[in-house]
């Protein structure tokens, strides 16, 4: 099961699919979100237990889990 | 007319106290940081979710340290020796080089979003994309006074 989760003012989003077969459709709308994010100005990262996180600009549906930060900017 | 004056000023200081206090009561998202629009129960239930993603993203190390010492620290992925302290709430990081405070750190979120999530996206950051995270903070020199500590 992979987990999408997006961080906004509502705190964080979650968006789940199944990786295996005849889920595909949601495996497509996650990474439509996913595009849309992106394209938006926010940053993901592929988080796992076992590693730090690291920056993905594509979406990977075999990630645990991805989580998307908004844009930052200097203070 | 120079007797009334200090009435007069009373007045008007009087009438600014009620008027101030009528529009704190009725903006609450004054008081306890909340976007204009944002329903105070949103915002604490926003603010829960940020604070379980974040417990669930650090370790219980980590975690109980945020929780004691008001800060993380996190390890630059490229530089030997290098951590960032990221705060736990709004506020500078401070980078530390073997011990010692080099500099300080200001970037933050272009929304506004939770404390927790503010953290995790410091972590995120720093340890997946140190570089662009440098190039967008605006970088401050350590006080002479932060030196000794």
């Amino acid at each position: 099961m992979g987990k999408l989760r997006i961080l906004s003012k509502l705190g964080d989003t979650t968006v789940q699919w199944d990786t295996t077969r005849g889920a595909e459709e949601a495996v497509r709308e996650a990474e439509r979100i996913f595009r849309q994010e992106i394209a938006a100005g926010s940053t993901a990262f592929r988080v796992s237990a076992a590693a730090p996180g690291e920056r993905i600009v594509s979406f990977d549906p075999h990630a645990e889990q991805i989580v998307i930060v908004p844009r930052v900017a200097g203070g | 007319m120079g007797e009334l004056l200090p009435i007069l000023a009373q007045m008007l200081f009087g009438l600014l106290v009620v008027a101030g206090l009528s529009w704190s009561l009725a903006h609450p998202s004054h008081r306890h940081n909340v976007q204009p629009h944002q329903a105070h129960s949103e915002w604490l239930a926003a603010k829960a979710r940020a604070e379980h993603l974040l417990m669930e993203m650090l370790s219980t190390e980590d975690y109980q340290h945020l929780a004691r010492r008001g800060y993380i620290e996190v390890r630059s992925p490229n530089v030997p020796e290098r951590c960032y302290r990221v705060p736990k709430y709004r506020g500078r990081i401070h980078v530390y080089e073997a011990g010692r405070p080099v500099m300080s750190l200001c970037v933050q979120p272009v929304h506004h979003i939770p404390d927790a999530d503010v953290v995790l996206i410091h972590k995120l950051m720093i340890e997946g994309n140190e570089q662009e995270y440098l190039r967008i903070a605006n970088r401050f020199d350590v006080t002479p006074f932060r030196q000794y500590l």
